[in-house]
């Protein structure tokens, strides 16, 4: 868990991170959003104390971050950067083992963690291991970059912009395969972001930072139904927002009894995929069947519609 | 974004309130005080031969200028160490600097006893330090105030003044290094004709064929790699070996070729040092414009092919002018490496101040070596300074410096 | 490295190794240049050890000024240091207008004849380049890579070892390189203060008017500067190539 308690960074007379506080829990994904210049990075690089905090105090675990040194701190967190900053000279593989070396694991230790996290990643370890990252295409790079952050199984992992240099179909998928491994590993994410999208796609909890201020931290579905200031509204883009809602529901909330007609959705599917469906088909109800086939219900365009209405 | 802020915001020292000692300062401060109190500030010697006795600037100046002057450097010092306003810091070290070097001109006169034409007082390592001193002082300043082209170009002509005028003022003329230039002064100013003639001429030359080998080179990719190649090539064999390959051929021509000999091509002289100078010059002049037209973003000449503007109105208009700041940088590579290489030449009787360097090398005459290599110094200076202000000019206002 | 290309190397290495070792076996092709019987071939003393005490003055004045160079360059760069990085920028760019010749003439009055005024100029005309190149090598190493070994906890000493320095190897090298060019035409004007290197027979022959000492003088000369530039050049290219960086990325 960790905990960011008044957090401020000044240069000057300029506050860049202003008075911020949350909590982000064990195991969960926390999203940073704001326009550029809103502090996102500077609050994030407090964390593992890349930069040092003008006021405030960061616990991890009730730890307070000032009371254990700079690297030994670091050697704990992961650390993804858009870009990824994968070492030139050296190979896949010692650029995931860097912070094991720097460990002193001993060697054996290294190499099948090196591999374990290759196949984690998809990567074939006999075809991967020995190359430079400039022979790696842009999502392998990307994966390495995570996979390197990953290596001493830290318990928290930050990561700034770390899809931004992702073509959007790459992109989706990188998200995708981010969720699972985090939710496989349990890792507490804390991820800086501009891209809403992204962050309701991977987030749990939202901050909304604008002027170097928290304006808002709460669940996505809240950010949209709730927002705290005209500019979280702005942010999170008005005109998305039923859009938005129902993609962060499942069909399994919105499912009804009786059967209809066509291939079954999944319970799983969210309602933003399940209406895009029926739209394209041109049908008011289709199937739902849970993660075995087995039918359970049926859903509906008025009903998906409901879902997706203001709540006052 | 924020990487930036992560580095120190300059200016953030400052605003503290207690004094600071400024680092560089220091040790600014501590080789003014070497050169001070530790160090002889002139040599003095009988006549030019025999040895040399330090004198320090105690005994080199009457008392009062003495101390006249070790207080304006002790006054430079204290700013150095405190001030951090590079105007301020800039100010002092020329103060300084107009108070050593008539101070050297004043000790020669006042060690030289009245009438004797022998002796000869030469500046010594306290001098030579104060001078480098003051001069870092100068060069962290002025390049702190990050000065834009026209106004390095002003400082320089500024310098250039107070040097002239400090000269044709006879303020020197005691000194040994200015006695050599009186017993020499009608073949200093050939062999100064010599040298700029081999240093620009060759330039020249190596513009004039250098730069359509480059526009070829450019759109030919196989010439592009073989020129390269072979001026590369060229450009490794030190100078003096490439005169002595020369002098082989050309004398060979001079000997055999009336024609060759009436033009004054021998294989010892200025022939084998033009041409290798030349062909030193060809590498940074072909290379640098290849690199400065393959840099024009294709996008632009995309542009001006689409609106119909001819391969040579390309070239004339878009390629060149943008390709202009990279020749340049190559045009003040060759200027800096030549007026360096020329003085070389005077080992094979290629005239130019390596003459005196030579013979002063031959005499153990540090004097007659100085009134060498201090012109050479100062042209490669003076060309570097001129040339980088151009090159910035050429980038024009939307590029900033560095 | 194709045996095509490599060929001619081999063939210039081997030549220059047989004159040096056996010069007389080549006076035939200096023969026409001399005349009233003046000697085709230097012999005022062995070739061989003129070019290895030419070699060794090179190597031991590029070896002190890699060091200081280097040392130097690490500390501007560091935070320590960061107050010279402009003063230091400036001062290369300064020093470089210093013809090598002017640096050497200088040092004369104050050592002496004999080598160590060609020592004091190759050292310190050979610091330019090496620092330079240090500089810009260490400053041009990306900025991402060193974020994240910062953010990875490597101390500062690691990353300067494990990340800067490999990285800037190669740009570190090409300053090497050019800094051993420089000093082995220096060191053959050296010979004009009296230091033992193959200067002696260009000057020999200028003196006493033997275009053939000139010109094999010049000759090896040049094929040992373009053979050790050719030499350094390959050990820069692994490097890059170690660095992980494509062949043409590194100059």
């Amino acid at each position: 868990m960790i905990e960011i308690e008044h957090l401020t960074k000044r240069y000057g007379a300029a506050a860049i991170v202003d008075d911020v506080s949350f909590r982000v829990e064990e195991g969960t994904v926390a999203a940073v959003v704001g326009t550029s210049g809103a502090g996102k990075s500077t609050l994030l690089r407090m964390i593992n104390r890349l930069v040092e905090p003008s006021a405030g105090r960061v616990l991890i675990d009730g730890q307070d971050t000032m009371a254990i040194p700079e690297d030994a701190l670091r050697h704990r967190i992961g650390y993804v950067i858009q870009g990824y900053g994968l070492f030139p000279h050296r190979t896949v593989a010692e650029n995931i083992a860097t912070v094991p070396r720097l460990l002193g694991w001993d060697r054996r230790q290294i190499a099948a963690r090196v591999e374990e996290l290759l196949d984690l990643f998809g990567l074939d370890p006999a075809e991967f291991a020995k190359k430079f990252p400039h022979q790696l295409s842009g999502g392998e790079q990307q994966r390495v970059g995570v996979a390197r952050a990953l290596a001493a199984r830290p318990a928290l992992l930050l990561m700034d912009e770390p899809f931004g240099a992702l073509d959007p179909v790459i992109r989706h998928k990188a998200q995708d395969e981010l969720l699972s491994i985090q939710r496989r590993l349990g890792t507490t994410v804390v991820l800086v972001t501009h891209d809403m999208n992204e962050a309701f796609h991977l987030a749990d909890r939202i901050a909304v930072m604008n002027q170097g201020r928290l304006l808002q931290y709460a669940a996505p579905a809240e950010l949209l139904t709730r927002p705290a200031e005209a500019f979280v509204e702005q942010l999170v883009g008005s005109a998305e927002r039923p859009f938005r809602l129902l993609s962060l529901m499942r069909v399994q909330e919105a499912v009804e009894p009786g059967t209809a007609e066509g291939e079954p959705l999944s319970v799983a599917d969210t309602l933003h995929d399940a209406l895009s469906r029926l739209i394209w088909l041109g049908r008011e109800v289709l199937p739902v069947a849970d993660a075995s086939g087995a039918p359970v219900g049926r859903i509906s365009v008025s009903r998906i519609l409901a879902h997706g209405r203001a709540r006052a | 974004m924020n990487t930036i802020l992560q580095t120190t915001v300059p200016g953030m020292h400052s605003s503290r309130s207690h004094i600071i000692l400024d680092r560089l300062g220091s040790v600014i401060a501590v080789l003014i005080s070497i050169a001070l109190f530790a160090a002889p500030f002139a040599t003095y010697r009988a006549n030019r031969i025999v040895a040399g006795e330090g004198r320090m600037l105690t005994e080199a100046l009457p008392t009062a200028g003495a101390l006249g002057v070790t207080a304006v450097i002790l006054c430079v010092a204290l700013c150095a160490v405190l001030a951090r306003a590079p105007v301020i810091r800039l100010a002092a070290a020329a103060a300084g600097l107009g108070a050593v070097f008539p101070a050297l001109g004043w000790s020669a006169g006042f060690l030289t006893p009245a009438g004797n034409t022998f002796a000869r007082v030469s500046p010594a390592l306290g001098f030579w330090l104060l001078t480098l001193a003051l001069a870092l002082l100068a060069a962290d300043a002025l390049t702190r105030l990050r000065l834009g082209p026209l106004a390095r170009l002003a400082a320089l002509a500024v310098a250039a003044g107070a040097i002239a005028g400090l000269l044709l003022s006879g303020a020197w003329n005691d000194l040994s290094l200015l006695k050599e230039y009186a017993n020499r002064a009608d073949s200093f100013w050939r062999e100064a004709r010599q040298h700029l003639w081999l240093a620009l001429g060759s330039m020249a030359a190596a513009c004039l064929v250098g730069l359509p080998l480059g526009i070829l080179a450019h759109r030919f990719r196989a010439l592009r790699a073989a020129v390269l190649q072979v001026l590369s090539i060229v450009q490794t064999v030190p100078s003096i070996a490439l005169f002595g390959i020369l002098i082989a051929p050309l004398g060979y021509l001079a000997a055999h070729v009336p024609l060759a000999a009436a033009l004054g091509i021998r294989g010892i002289g200025a022939a084998p040092a033009f041409i290798a100078l030349f062909l030193y010059s060809l590498l940074p002049v072909v290379g640098n414009t290849v690199t400065g037209l393959s840099q024009v973003p294709p996008a632009v000449t995309d542009a001006a092919r689409g609106m119909g503007l001819s391969r040579r109105q390309r070239l004339l208009e878009v390629e060149l002018p943008l390709a202009l700041p990279v020749i340049l940088a190559g045009v003040r590579i060759v200027l800096v490496q030549n007026l360096g290489l020329a003085t070389v030449a005077a080992l094979i009787g290629g005239g130019g101040f390596g003459t005196f360097v030579f013979q002063g090398i031959g005499q153990t005459a540090i004097d007659l070596v100085l009134l060498g290599a201090v012109p050479t110094v100062a042209l490669s200076f003076a060309a570097a300074v001129i040339l980088d202000a151009m090159i910035d000019l050429a980038k024009g206002p939307s590029h900033d410096r560095d | 490295m194709s045996l095509r290309s490599s060929a001619p190397r081999v063939a210039a290495l081997l030549l220059l190794v047989a004159f040096v070792t056996a010069p007389q076996l080549f006076s035939f092709a200096f023969e026409p240049l001399t005349a009233n019987n003046a000697p085709a071939i230097y012999n005022q003393g062995s070739l061989l050890s003129l070019t290895l005490s030419h070699l060794r003055i090179v190597f031991l004045a590029t070896l002190a000024s890699t060091m200081l160079a280097l040392a130097l360059g690490i500390f501007v760069t560091r935070p320590s240091g960061h107050e010279f990085l402009p003063l230091s920028r400036s001062l290369v760019n300064i020093g470089q207008t210093f013809p090598p010749i002017a640096v050497l003439a200088i040092a004369v009055p104050l050592v002496g004849f004999g080598e160590k005024p060609t020592f004091i100029a190759l050292f310190l005309y050979g610091l330019l380049p090496i620092f330079e190149n240090t500089l810009s090598g260490l400053t041009g190493v990306s900025p991402q890579a060193l974020d994240a070994a910062k953010g990875m906890g490597m101390s500062p000493r690691q990353r300067l070892f494990q990340v800067e320095l490999p990285l800037a190897l190669p740009v570190i090298l090409a300053g090497i390189r050019l800094s051993v060019i420089i000093s082995l035409g220096t060191a053959t004007i050296g010979s004009t203060v009296a230091a033992k290197g193959l200067g002696e027979v260009i000057i020999a022959g200028l003196q006493s008017n033997n275009v053939a000492f000139v010109l094999q003088g010049g000759l090896v000369v040049a094929l040992l500067a373009v053979l050790i530039h050719d030499g350094l050049g390959i050990a820069e290219r692994v490097a890059a190539r170690r660095s992980g960086r494509p062949l043409d990325e590194a100059r």
